[in-house]
């Protein structure tokens, strides 16, 4: 995989240094996570790239699960399932804080085509019964969301209840750490639901993608994805919801309450002073579920929780939809405009292909339209809705934790590894049953004050793009699909590793502007945005809706032309640029940017 | 056709009038049938050509020329280019002829600035462009001058490339050729399209390249021109790449003839083309390429002082040769055939 490079390079993973004050960062993280002497002859020649699409700020010691995990079951389907014939998973290690991965390539021709007859059967299988299988996919899903919903994390009273005396209950050290391992296991079963269509629905695709390519060299990426995108998507729902919700609030004459700069609170004590507004508030209320379990952010992490954890969002977006509606702004999403477009593109560019071609592009456009839902869907339903709850479940853990003097607040259990939360359950159980004194409320608090502080530390260092070697060619496909990462943006990375002031990346919605930037690098940053600056951050989440109707255009690190911030840009016709790798890294706050969302490019003006 | 009928009306012009006409006259009578805004103007006949040689007795002179040229050797064909374009210079236009011309002049307004350009048989088809053999005298007023421009079109026949060129793939035919004469478009800007991209091959594109004043510095390639690349489909800008265009040609301030200018230092990068522009481009490429059933590089001015879709005139048509086919698809394979070759499975070609 490695080649002599002409391109540049990246700094080796081995001499990058630890941020003065970060010493010891190493504890957060398992010991194969490292960049270790053992396997440096091999670790050094590979190409580790940032996953700044999943994992934008440091990892906290828990969240690590969702590299684990996740990594588990890619690799699984990918490798063991459907046997991909030239990749298998994707390793990871972290640099002071930060997660660069790297695929497994699969070399050996005799094997690539053992694998490939796998291949054949099983994913032809997927393709053939896909309605079937993402059927019984939904209610596989749904089942696991409403299981999280009743697991129950018991209580450690005085005395065991009369149930495990007269009754067959079972002990509340068996059933806390029966709950913890269940936690565990919903999470493990997430993550398998979540890549078993994935790869699949990616595949078709790009496959449709590189067909349109073939035939019509010239072809915009954002007219292929206008093609294929459905129209009524599970994402865009909660979105729309507001948006309803709005219109209610004037149509009722409650709109007063939607004053800028109010908390949700506050909007809300106004509301119940009326029989109209408790009438909004009822109708919000049956919105809630499941539409508020949007996530507010869209890394894998426990700080992004949901909107109904936090409100601010949802609310600055109703008092900015109610706004938009008062000075007679249409804020509807343009959807019989948008069918019709991606309709008429279809028929147009088809006409424009011979016979063999526009067999195969009506063939794959059907395919893409029939697998691209899930790939659509699965983000509301695993990412946002599952892993917000998810995430509160193992809250209630912490809870647990702070009633019996392990920790002070119950998010001090997501800077402990879940191999030492159930160490600390171990303890807690341990000494609740024996009676003796516990050293955990000694020996966890200043553990996890240090790894706070790390946090915030490395928080402050910029992680290169990449690091090792730079690859002659990007190969497989996972990385293609999933992170956009091709040979041509890893060409880029390497050119631009000395610098300058032109970025590149994927045009990924057109148009071309000039303006202000602001630099986004977590959830919390977002009320920052002001009007018409240029949004520049790691990756959007559909969360983020709201200030894309503030913004001029938009700037991310990672991302491909189906990426969140692709799809939203061309909605709302802001010219967006994805997949830069460095913008946050090189642009400032404030600094006037230009926006070119045809060619691909940002130039930093000043 | 009467025993003097020499000329017709551009619009009277069809595909067939191609042996009669010649290539460029028949493409732009096309072009009027089909409804595209072409200056208007007439043809004149290969007839008009054979009559000049007849009454002028060079047709025993040409031929002797000819056969005492080796199409290998440059100075031969250097001399008898010379020999035969020098009798010719000297060689009136036929009184029928140069009436007939100056009727239909006539009809294009008092003393109009007119452009004549060659019309070459065989010239614009699919297969070949005559290169060397395609003369064009722009802001040509007066009948005389029309005349004088028509003949060295004729001369141009004889042009040592022309001679060339003709040796290498004809039967020995005589050579004859038609010309086209036609108003001028006082054009602010002006450039070459074509309805699909030449380089990538792609057919959802219209390729645009743009300058400043006459078409000459495009067609000449004397300016690097603004480069537009344009969806057919949605009508967006795919890349736009404005240029410096350092000259121009403008009509000359005596009122004939062209003469090539700097372009005021201010202009030159500035875009020769808005949105606007492009969209009346697109429009017209469509209507043109519908109508032919094939790609067409076509040549196109925008007049001053006029709006658009106006102020927009084709001046010439023709098929796009070479065009570069896309890579496409391998043959013969399903779409889930290539589902399955994009993981790296399946057959590949």
């Amino acid at each position: 995989m490695a080649a002599p490079s002409t391109v540049g390079s990246f700094p080796s993973p081995y001499e990058i240094e630890t941020p003065p004050g970060c010493e010891g960062w190493e504890e957060m993280y398992p010991y194969y996570g490292r960049f270790d002497e053992e396997r440096r002859e091999a670790d050094e020649q590979r190409f580790w790239f940032w996953n700044s699409m999943h994992f934008p700020v440091p990892m906290p010691a828990f969240d690590a699960i969702c590299i684990d995990t996740a990594y588990q079951a890619l690799g699984s389907w990918q490798n063991r399932v459907f046997a991909v014939p030239p990749a298998m998973g994707i390793d990871w290690r972290c640099i002071n804080g930060y997660i660069y991965i790297s695929g497994n390539p699969v070399l050996d021709p005799e094997k690539i085509a053992e694998r490939a007859g796998h291949f054949e059967k099983r994913a032809g299988y997927y393709y053939e019964n896909w309605d079937e299988l993402y059927g019984k996919w939904r209610t596989k899903m749904d089942a696991l969301i409403v299981e999280l919903g009743e697991l129950e994390v018991p209580q450690l009273g005085e005395y065991e209840p009369d149930e495990v005396a007269f009754g067959d209950q079972q002990t509340s050290y068996v059933s806390v750490l029966d709950a913890y391992r269940n936690a565990l296991r919903l999470h493990d079963v997430m993550w398998q639901h979540h890549f078993e269509f994935l790869l699949l629905g990616y595949g078709a695709y790009m496959t449709f993608a590189e067909l349109c390519k073939a035939n019509l060299p010239d072809i915009p990426d954002q007219h292929i994805a206008q093609m294929v995108a459905g129209l009524d998507v599970l994402l865009f729902r909660p979105d729309a919801e507001l948006r309803r919700l709005a219109r209610l609030a004037i149509d009722t004459g409650v709109d007063p309450a939607f004053v800028e700069g109010r908390s949700p609170e506050e909007i809300d004590a106004e509301l119940a002073q009326s029989d109209a507004g408790l009438a909004w508030l009822a109708e919000l209320e049956s919105v809630k579920e499941p539409w508020f379990h949007m996530a507010t952010g869209d890394g894998l992490y426990h700080t992004y929780t949901s909107w109904l954890d936090d409100p601010r969002i949802p609310y600055a977006s109703l008092i900015g939809y109610v706004g938009a509606l008062k000075a007679g702004e249409n804020i509807e999403r343009p959807t019989d405009h948008i069918a019709q477009e991606r309709d008429r593109l279809a028929t147009e560019y088809g006409a424009l292909l011979g016979d063999e071609a526009r067999q195969g592009f009506d063939q794959l456009l059907t395919l893409s339209r029939t697998v691209f839902p899930y790939v659509e869907e699965h983000k509301f339903l695993c990412d946002y809705w599952f892993l917000t709850s998810w995430w509160n479940k193992i809250r209630e853990f912490g809870d647990l934790l702070v009633t019996h003097g392990f920790f002070e607040h119950r998010d001090d259990i997501f800077q402990l590894s879940r191999l030492e939360v159930y160490s600390a359950l171990d303890e807690l159980l341990l000494t609740w049953a024996t009676g003796g004194q516990p050293r955990g409320p000694k020996y966890w608090p200043p553990i996890v004050a240090r790894r706070r502080e790390l946090l915030a530390r490395l928080g402050d260092w910029t992680p290169p793009p990449a690091v090792g070697a730079v690859p002659e060619a990007v190969l497989d496909p996972a990385l293609i699909m999933l992170w956009g990462v091709t040979t041509q943006r890893v060409h880029a990375w390497a050119r631009e590793q000395e610098g300058g002031s032109e970025l590149t990346g994927t045009a990924a919605s057109p148009g071309v502007v000039e303006g202000p930037a602001r630099v986004v690098k977590t959830v919390g940053e977002i009320g920052d945005v002001r009007d018409g600056e240029i949004l520049v951050c790691s990756i959007t989440s559909p969360a983020w809706a709201p200030i894309f109707s503030k913004i001029q255009a938009a700037v991310t690190d990672i991302g491909g032309v189906m990426s969140h911030a692709a799809i939203v840009c061309r909605e709302y016709g802001v010219p967006a640029v994805v997949g830069t790798g460095r913008a946050t890294s090189s642009i400032k706050t404030g600094q006037r940017i230009r926006v070119d969302g045809t060619e691909g490019t940002v130039t930093i003006l000043e | 056709m009467s025993a003097t009928g020499h000329t017709l009306q551009l619009a009277e012009l069809r595909r067939g009038d191609n042996a009669s006409f010649g290539g460029k006259s028949a493409a732009l009578g096309e072009l009027i049938a089909a409804g595209i805004p072409v200056p208007p103007g007439f043809a004149v006949s290969t007839s008009a050509f054979r009559a000049f040689v007849d009454e002028a007795g060079l047709g025993g002179m040409i031929a002797a020329e000819m056969s005492r040229m080796s199409p290998g050797d440059v100075d031969s064909v250097g001399a008898a280019s010379h020999a035969i374009s020098q009798a010719m210079r000297f060689a009136p236009v036929p009184d029928a002829v140069r009436d007939e011309v100056a009727r239909r002049y006539a009809e294009l307004g008092a003393e109009a600035p007119v452009a004549v350009r060659s019309s070459a048989l065989g010239e614009d088809s699919q297969d070949a462009t005559f290169a060397g053999q395609q003369e064009t005298y722009l802001w040509v007023r007066g009948a005389d001058h029309v005349c004088d421009a028509l003949r060295d079109c004729w001369v141009s026949l004889y042009s040592p490339p022309a001679i060339s060129y003709r040796a290498r793939l004809s039967d020995g035919e005589e050579p004859a050729m038609g010309v086209a004469v036609q108003l001028m478009v006082d054009a602010e800007v002006s450039g070459v399209l074509f309805t699909c991209n030449p380089v990538s091959g792609d057919p959802s594109m219209v390729a645009v390249n743009a300058s400043w004043g006459l078409g000459l510095a495009v067609v000449g390639g004397e300016v690097t021109p603004d480069d537009y690349l344009v969806s057919k489909v949605t009508r967006e800008v795919v890349r736009a790449h404005v240029h410096s265009k350092d000259v121009q040609y403008v009509p000359d301030a005596g009122g004939r003839g062209a003469v090539r200018v700097d372009v005021p230092e201010a202009r030159r990068t500035v875009a020769c083309l808005d949105a606007a522009g492009l969209d009346a481009l697109v429009d017209v490429a469509g209507r043109i390429e519908r109508y032919f059933g094939s790609h067409q590089d076509v040549e196109w001015a925008i007049a001053r002082d006029a709006e658009l879709p106006a102020s927009l005139f084709i001046v010439q048509s023709r098929p796009v040769t070479a065009v570069q086919r896309p890579a496409g698809t391998p043959a013969a394979t399903s779409a889930m055939a290539l589902v399955l070759s994009a993981f790296g499975a399946g057959k590949k070609d």
